[in-house]
């Protein structure tokens, strides 16, 4: 479904990524894991199309989309959650969740799809009115997740999903991620410094290190090798 | 008393119609419009040419002028601020512009209009007289009544149209709003179209009460940017706030101080100034709402 190949991609001279090849099969949740640094956020900023690629190619569905612009690549059925959560502070949770569902024109399936996510996180009914800005950290990162199902996408891009979440939540929102992948049959890339979990809810998965794909294969063999349990599990329950 | 209200409401609902329009701009594109009063005063040359000159309806001649400065706007964006963002990396370019572009557009309307004062027909006789503790000619009526309905249109349509939540998206968080498919030069040209519309409007209603000038222009700029640093840069409700604050200080001061010769604007930009030190973000600085 999504294949990247060789891919360069560098910050004023600096090597972001160095020949990163990957592939995502539809129905997969993959996840990237690896240090701050590694690359992770590049890959999925290359996606997008917020950054330019220098060399290589990333094909989506059998087509190039390394070359266009990010409104289309959304229109195309890619999404991201971007890092940080990045929610629009002043609009209110349903005026977020509808900007999700910007590239749709399809008004009675739009508002079904907000049923949907409402039904999926409850407690963004509740926040329904309120400002965004005023969610607690854990509240914001469901709002962003079902903003991105709002545009109802073939792949998903998730950023840091438990980054700054109080660890009771980030149990939940792996859960959600699963359901996600399985209900909605939406594949998944996800990219984590919480390596466990990444690695606990992926099918498959890719370790970086300083822009390259250092190792991969299947997540449960991945949780078991001895050189992945010393550089990105150490310690960590 | 009263009358001294009612002129700082009329004053304050046009000045919160300007600076609605340097705020949005300022918010989606971090452009200050230095042009921004000149686009004010190309509207009201426009709506001068239309209605006084050709006699052709007012409310025609006002539609006009909406969707020429609209194409002024879009213009401007399209081939000078977008090229000049794209390639440079400091804010003090789009400025220098933006600066630029006032002194291009003063000298277009001197060349298409001239340099004279030019009024307009009235647009309705009469005069409201409440016990002569409020007298307003009813064309001033209309054209504050006006402006509030612009004022109203303008927050319905960005709070409640596809258009206006992807600008309020994309001034709040643009890489976010990039990442939900909102095509940043497209909705950055809607944006500064619907900036410079909004100051050509201003122009078109103004014409009608105190005619047009080519001086109007910079001063015009000015009072738009205090507008908008007392409410707050790129806030919505800030730039109401600023322009009604503006409005009813210049209305008050000036009967106030009436006796003291023209010192009403000295008084406001030394409070400007004393109030910004307090307080640098203004009344309600944050980044769009």
């Amino acid at each position: 479904m999504l294949k990247i190949e060789n891919v360069e991609l560098y910050y004023d001279h600096v090597y972001a990524l160095k020949k990163v090849s990957l592939h995502l099969e539809e129905g997969e949740t993959v996840a990237l894991i690896g240090a701050n640094g590694a690359g992770k956020s590049s890959i999925l900023r290359s996606i997008t199309g917020l950054s330019k690629i220098k060399h290589g190619s990333i094909s989506f569905q059998g087509q190039e989309i390394h070359h266009r612009r990010p409104a289309d690549i959304v229109k195309s059925g890619i999404i991201m959650v971007p890092e940080g959560r990045r929610v629009f502070p002043y609009m209110s949770v349903r005026d977020n969740l509808l900007m999700g569902a910007f590239s749709r024109t399809d008004k009675a399936e739009i508002r079904q799809s907000l049923e949907q996510v409402l039904t999926r996180f409850p407690i963004l009914k509740e926040r329904y009115g309120q400002s965004a800005g005023t969610l607690s950290g854990g509240e914001q990162q469901m709002m962003v997740i079902g903003r991105a199902l709002m545009a109802k996408p073939k792949l998903l891009l998730l950023d840091e999903p438990s980054l700054g979440i109080a660890p009771k939540l980030v149990a939940d929102i792996a859960r959600a991620i699963v359901q996600i992948n399985k209900e909605e049959k939406v594949s998944v890339l996800l990219v984590e410094q919480n390596s466990r979990m990444a690695l606990r809810i992926s099918h498959r998965a890719y370790a970086l290190t300083t822009g390259a794909v250092a190792i991969h294969g299947k997540s449960s063999d991945l949780l078991e090798d001895e050189r992945v349990q010393a550089a990105y599990l150490g310690g960590e329950l | 008393m009263e009358q001294i209200l009612v002129n700082g409401a009329y004053l304050g609902a046009q000045y919160a119609l300007i600076a609605l329009g340097l705020t949005l701009i300022f918010a989606l594109m971090n452009v200050l419009n230095f042009a921004h009063g000149q686009m004010y005063v190309l509207g009201g040359f426009v709506t001068y040419t239309i209605y006084g000159q050709l006699g052709m309806p007012y409310a025609l001649a006002l539609l006009v002028t909406a969707v020429s400065l609209a194409v002024v706007g879009a213009v401007v964006e399209r081939f000078l601020f977008r090229p000049v963002i794209r390639r440079s990396q400091r804010d003090e370019s789009t400025m220098l512009l933006a600066a630029g572009l006032g002194f291009f557009l003063d000298a277009v309307i001197l060349l298409l209009f001239g340099e004279k004062q030019r009024g307009v027909p009235k647009l309705i006789d009469g005069v409201f007289n409440w016990d002569f503790r409020v007298i307003m000619p009813h064309d001033r009526i209309l054209i504050g009544c006006l402006a509030v309905g612009c004022i109203v249109l303008f927050i319905l349509f960005m709070h409640f149209s596809k258009t206006g939540r992807a600008l309020r998206a994309l001034a709040q968080d643009r890489d976010a709003a990039q990442l939900m498919g909102v095509d940043v030069d497209r909705y950055s040209m809607t944006g500064f179209a619907l900036g410079a519309m909004l100051a050509g409007i201003v122009g078109g209603l103004l014409v009608t009460i105190t005619g047009v000038n080519l001086g109007m222009g910079g001063p015009t700029s000015t009072k738009a940017f205090m507008m908008v640093m007392i409410g707050g840069a790129g806030v919505i409700p800030g730039a109401i706030v600023g322009g009604v604050i503006l409005g009813f200080m210049e209305s008050i001061l000036l009967s106030a101080l009436a006796s003291y010769g023209d010192v009403t604007y000295l008084l406001i930009f030394v409070s400007l100034m004393i109030f910004l030190a307090i307080r640098p973000n203004g009344l309600m600085g944050k980044p769009w709402g």
